[in-house]
C-alpha cells in the first residue's frame, strides 16, 4: 500500500493552499476538496458588529495529536480518501485572512473528499484546542465553542 | 515522647502531597493574570474533580471558571474522575473556539 501522505500543524506563516495541495497528490489522485475559513470582517447574525482582527493561540502539542486523531477519523469514515492536510494558522490574524485549511484528495469526487474535509472543520471545531479572541466595535471578548468533549473526544 | 509520632504524622501528610503544574489557556490565563501556569499541591490519588476544588480555593479569580472549565491530561480531555499523577502534564481552558 502507497503511504497516504497526512499533514497536520499549527503555524504562524501564511497558508499556502498549492504547496498544501502538492504534498498531499498522488499519482493517483484526481479530486481535492479544500476548505478553508476566513476572518470575517462583518458580522451580520446575532449581533451586528465589525471585527477589526482576531488573535489565536493554541496548546500546540495537544492541538496536533488531536488533529492526528481527526485525520485518523476522516480516513475510517471514507477509506478512499488519499492525502488529508489540516492546518491552522494562529497569532494575529485580519478579516480576509485564511485561518484553517483543510484539505482532502481522493481519485474521484464522489467518494467522499467532500464529506471528509466538512466533518474535518466540524471536529477541529469541537476538539482542537485552539481559541480565539475578537477586537472589533463591540470590544474584546474570547470567543468560547460549545462543544463539551465526551469519552472518544 | 509524645510529640515524636506527631512529627512522624505530620511528615507523611507532606510527603504524600504531590505538587501539580497546570497550564492556563485563553480566558482562564487572562483571569489568572497573564499566567501562564499555577501550581496546586493535591494528595496523591487525587482526581481531576480535587483539582477544580482546590483551583477554587487557591485561585479566587478562577472560581467561576471552574464550572464550565476543560481539563486535559496528557494531552488527553480528562472526565472529573480522572486521576492525575505527579507527573502529569494538566492543562485547564475554555471550550475550544479554532477554525
Amino acid at each position: 500500500m502507497v503511504d497516504m501522505p497526512t499533514i497536520f500543524s499549527i503555524t504562524e506563516e501564511v497558508l499556502d493552499m498549492d504547496a498544501l495541495l502538492a504534498r498531499i497528490t498522488l499519482p493517483s489522485t484526481g479530486a481535492a476538496a479544500i476548505f478553508t475559513g476566513l476572518v470575517r470582517g462583518l458580522t451580520e447574525r446575532g449581533v451586528p458588529h465589525e471585527t477589526y482582527y482576531l488573535e489565536y493561540e493554541a496548546y500546540q502539542p495537544m492541538a496536533e495529536m488531536k488533529m492526528q486523531q481527526i485525520a485518523d477519523e476522516m480516513r475510517q469514515k471514507w477509506p478512499s480518501v488519499e492525502g488529508i492536510a489540516i492546518v491552522q494558522r494562529v497569532g494575529h490574524l485580519d478579516p480576509g485572512i485564511p485561518t484553517v485549511v483543510i484539505a482532502c484528495t481522493a481519485a474521484h469526487r464522489d467518494t467522499g473528499v467532500f464529506e471528509a474535509a466538512r466533518y474535518g472543520i466540524d471536529r477541529l471545531k469541537e476538539i482542537v484546542p485552539i481559541w480565539k479572541k475578537e477586537v472589533g466595535s463591540n470590544g474584546t471578548e474570547w470567543v468560547e465553542g460549545q462543544h463539551i468533549p465526551k469519552s472518544g473526544d | 515522647m509524645l510529640r515524636l509520632p506527631q512529627q512522624v504524622v505530620c511528615r507523611c501528610t507532606l510527603n504524600s502531597m504531590m505538587p501539580i503544574k497546570v497550564l492556563l489557556f485563553a480566558t482562564l490565563r487572562d483571569r489568572a493574570g497573564g499566567k501562564k501556569s499555577i501550581e496546586v499541591a493535591l494528595p496523591a490519588g487525587a482526581t481531576v474533580k480535587d483539582l477544580k476544588v482546590q483551583i477554587r480555593e487557591d485561585f479566587p479569580a478562577l472560581k467561576e471558571s471552574m464550572t464550565s472549565v476543560l481539563v486535559a491530561v496528557n494531552r488527553e480531555f480528562a472526565l472529573d474522575e480522572a486521576p492525575l499523577g505527579e507527573t502529569a502534564e494538566v492543562a485547564l481552558f475554555p471550550p475550544v473556539s479554532g477554525g
